[in-house]
């Protein structure tokens, strides 16, 4: 075994060698050189839970539908599919006519290599897979209830000792070759935005097959970038498809997004290759940045003053060209507490806690005072939110907090026993950890903070073996549902409801709620519910970030936002402005 | 010669005179005593009992105000180092402790016994020893959880070998020798033999050992801590070098620099202190 393990590790230092000799740079091809913060972990889009593998796979796979990269704010436009589908009045039937002539990218697993078209039956099984419980997709709960006879099949087949693909599922059908149907077990509006997310991608039976479970490693999608080799590296390198359809670069856009309409009507994707740097220390990647070797990348936090002031960039770094994109983002962060315990049901405490917190200050150590205060979970740019809302418990008001803690039955925090605070284990976690145990200990309250790797910090909240903790939730889709679902019983722990809140009226609102259409009367309701919340401090809401993007002169049609996961399709690189900035470096 | 025999002194009153009686081993030995007055005065909150309070702005620059200038949340960082020292030399002591403890128990059990219980205990050092230190910390942190304990017994349970090893060799020999033979003549236990006649006349080489752990450990904290997985809630320079990673790229270097020169005198200080104990307990040289 060891022998052989030092052969091949002379071999590939060998090839990486000649490689290194014989191909030279091609110096018009066009490469985006992009940063991933965190490890990839795989290429099968029912795993695709966080938003990172998410952008990775929407390079290789598309679904039905996609956001308007110019846009905002985001609107659905068909994207497999050949237009937006016809929903029936009771709000329960969506037909899909799919556009004709999509091909799966070539590979061995089709007949003689070369990728067939993609019909409607490839959505049925794709779902079918997410649906499987022998998959154990992460993406489950974006259908669970939600198509009629689904979960049926998924409990019968679970039973069974294959899963049975072939067996009909009544909300689920292909009527013929290009058209697709899905009859909902209840109106669910959200619904058209859960086909747009990574989870919902199609995938072909043959891959599948062929791959096993190597699958995660071997993509074959539709779009339109290609991964001839996967190892996880430090570097992931696409190629453009050579059979990606006719997709052109979009030629409308919001008047805020006019000025990337330079590349209108032009065959997608525009730059040849992709080349991602899994880099998780933000200081090599702000170092690559600066030397060029990056396209873009979000200002970090300790760079901040020295690149930044009053929203404008150094003049060191306009000279070089650089521009600055400012967006907020649709997110929220917050604290946690778990409900399981029965201590966090003393609704005082927990409004003395977030009476004694000053988020103002967090906003300048953390943020460099980017962020926007969070009132309440809901994200401004969302419907549900009244922007003018000020939430009455949000401190700092050390004295009204004092009161409040006494009125809790723990008067300057006798008798509450010593509370564990659970964070990621990363530097600024903790540093944002030990913020939180000051700012309590103001009123006497006594924290003590457990780090851990953050998949072991996802699974003790799963657990509910958790105290409080710290978290950021980022929208799946733009509406507020995606986050008041955050508190709704049914979806305790291990559901997205990691608080295991659970009150049965304001479950009870929220079922009538999700069922609606969009509508004056539905934005109403989402308000009331948001505001419930907030003054019940279900958790300690501190902000709402902005992303501070640093871009190259030479990076065409960016700009940063939440829900395009495939965005680098339509990003393109001025190359003789590259060779002309890069002088200046 | 019969007139010495009175003054002779013992091994280690020889050893002490040996060193006060050189300069730089002298001056190692006042480093190590300051380190530890400090933190008994740390830990009797006679020193530093307010390094939790803010004391200016976030990240100062060292002043008058604030000789090493202050952290993110305005705390000074000559107070964090001071209390950080308490921290180390906590931790240099435990962990010394429980690897001595440990290693001088299954060495001399090893090396008095022999056959097959030797057999047992050389198998099980060579095992884990066998296994990288680094990774051997992160898995016993890992199981442990976070925090001080964790740091003390992952540290002590991956140190004892080399002690182990070395007691082992020494103990066996010393089990051949007169003043065994004489031991077993009159019919000592075998406790007897290794705890009254033994354990003394290998004492110098914990000593030595104690020192070389005792840094190693301070070392080891910091490492454990940078990565994350070391001393939370309490200063410790090992994470006060973990905050520094980043501060650097705002020009913030005086936590970096006020840890590591705490470190880095203590270390240095233990590491003559070793040398020169090392020299002075070695019986050879006793008179030289």
């Amino acid at each position: 075994m060891k022998l052989r393990n030092i052969l091949l590790a002379i071999m590939s230092a060998s090839l990486l060698i000649f490689s290194g000799c014989t191909k030279k740079q091609n110096p018009n091809e066009k490469i985006l050189n992009i940063v991933s913060p965190a490890e990839i972990k795989g290429y099968d889009p029912i795993q695709a839970d966080d938003l990172y593998s998410g952008r990775e796979i929407s390079k290789i796979y598309e679904g039905l539908l996609q956001y308007h990269w110019l846009k905002m704010p985001y609107e659905l436009v068909p994207n497999l599919a050949a237009e937006l589908p016809t929903v029936s009045k009771d709000g329960i039937t969506y037909t899909f006519k799919l556009r004709q002539g999509v091909k799966f990218q070539d590979d061995v697993a089709f007949p003689g290599g070369k990728g067939r078209e993609v019909e409607a039956s490839d959505f049925v099984y794709s779902i079918k897979r997410m649906a499987d419980s022998r998959n154990q997709s992460t993406g489950w709960w974006t259908l669970d209830g939600k198509l009629k006879g689904l979960n049926e099949w998924r409990e019968k087949n679970s039973k069974l000792s294959a899963t049975n693909y072939d067996e009909e599922v009544e909300g689920l059908k292909a009527i013929d070759k290009y058209t697709l149907q899905f009859k909902l077990a209840k109106a669910f509006p959200q619904f058209i935005y859960t086909l747009a997310m990574p989870f919902a991608y199609v995938v072909s039976k043959e891959v599948v097959a062929k791959y096993g479970k190597e699958f995660i490693n071997h993509p074959v999608g539709t779009g339109p970038y290609i991964l001839p080799v996967f190892d996880q590296g430090k570097k992931i390198t696409y190629t453009k498809n050579p059979t990606f359809r006719e997709k052109f670069y979009p030629s409308d856009a919001s008047p805020e997004l006019k000025h990337l309409l330079g590349d209108a009507g032009k065959k997608l994707p525009l730059v040849d290759k992709v080349v991602v740097h899994v880099m998780k220390e933000t200081q090599p990647a702000w170092l690559k940045l600066n030397k060029g070797e990056i396209d873009y990348y979000s200002v970090p936090k300790d760079n901040f003053a020295s690149a930044v002031k009053n929203n404008k960039l150094s003049d060191e770094l306009v000279a070089k060209g650089f521009v600055l994109e400012i967006a907020p983002q649709l997110d929220v962060t917050y604290t946690a507490f778990n409900f399981e315990n029965k201590l966090f049901h003393n609704k005082k405490l927990r409004q003395a806690m977030y009476l004694a917190y000053d988020e103002a200050k967090a906003n300048t150590l953390f943020y460099n005072d980017t962020a926007f205060p969070a009132q309440s979970i809901i994200p401004p740019g969302i419907a549900g939110v009244n922007t003018n809302y000020k939430n009455p418990f949000k401190g700092p008001k050390l004295e009204e907090a004092k009161k409040m803690l006494a009125e809790a039955g723990y008067p300057a925090g006798k008798g509450l026993p010593e509370l564990k605070y659970d964070i990621p284990d990363s530097t600024v976690s903790r540093q944002m950890g030990e913020y939180f145990q000051k700012q309590m200990e103001q009123i006497g309250i006594k924290i003590k903070i457990i780090s851990s790797p953050w998949p072991e910090f996802q699974a003790k909240v799963k657990k509910k073996s958790v105290e409080i903790y710290g978290l950021a939730w980022g929208a799946d889709y733009p509406d507020a549902e995606n986050f008041l679902q955050l508190f709704y019983g049914p979806n305790k722990s291990p559901g997205a409801n990691g608080s295991n809140y659970d009150d049965p009226a304001f479950n009870k609102e929220f079922e009538v709620a999700t069922q609606m259409q969009d509508s004056p009367e539905r934005t109403a309701k989402y308000e009331k519910m948001n505001k419930f919340l907030a003054e019940e401090v279900v958790a300690l809401f501190g902000v709402h970030r902005q992303a501070y993007i640093l871009e190259h002169g030479w990076l065409k049609n960016y700009h940063p936002t939440d829900l395009h996961h495939d965005a680098v399709q339509y990003l393109n690189i001025d190359t003789e402005k590259k060779a002309e900035l890069l002088k200046k470096f | 010669m019969s007139a010495d025999i009175k003054q002779s002194k013992s091994l280690l009153q020889n050893a002490f005179i040996r060193i006060i009686n050189e300069k730089i081993s002298l001056i190692a030995l006042i480093i190590v005593a300051i380190y530890f007055l400090v933190a008994i005065l740390t830990a009797a909150n006679i020193l530093a009992s307010d390094w939790g309070k803010e004391v200016g702005a976030s990240y100062m620059a060292p002043s008058s105000v604030s000789y090493f200038g202050t952290d993110i949340f305005g705390r000074s960082v000559l107070q964090k180092t001071i209390k950080a020292t308490e921290t180390a030399v906590v931790i240099g002591v435990v962990v010394s402790a429980i690897s001595i403890v440990i290693g001088t128990t299954l060495g001399m059990i090893a090396g008095y016994f022999g056959g097959f219980v030797d057999e047992i205990v050389v198998w099980f050092y060579t095992t884990f020893s066998s296994i990288p230190g680094v990774m051997l910390l992160v898995a016993i942190a890992f199981i442990l959880g976070k925090g001080t304990t964790t740091v003390f017994l992952s540290l002590g349970l991956t140190s004892w070998v080399g002690l182990c090893r070395i007691v082992r060799a020494e103990v066996m020999k010393h089990k051949e020798r007169e003043y065994i033979h004489a031991a077993n003549a009159i019919g000592a236990t075998h406790g007897r033999k290794l705890w009254k006649h033994i354990l003394p006349n290998i004492s110098h080489l914990l000593i030595i050992n104690f020192t070389q752990t005792f840094d190693s450990a301070i070392k080891a904290e910091v490492v454990l801590s940078f990565l994350g997985l070391g001393v939370v809630g309490r200063p410790s320079w090992g994470t006060m070098i973990d905050d520094s990673k980043l501060e650097l790229a705002r020009g913030v270097w005086w936590q970096l620099a006020a840890a590591t020169l705490a470190m880095f005198l203590i270390v240095l200080a233990f590491n003559i202190l070793g040398d020169a104990l090392r020299d002075a307990l070695d019986p050879k040289l006793k008179g030289k």
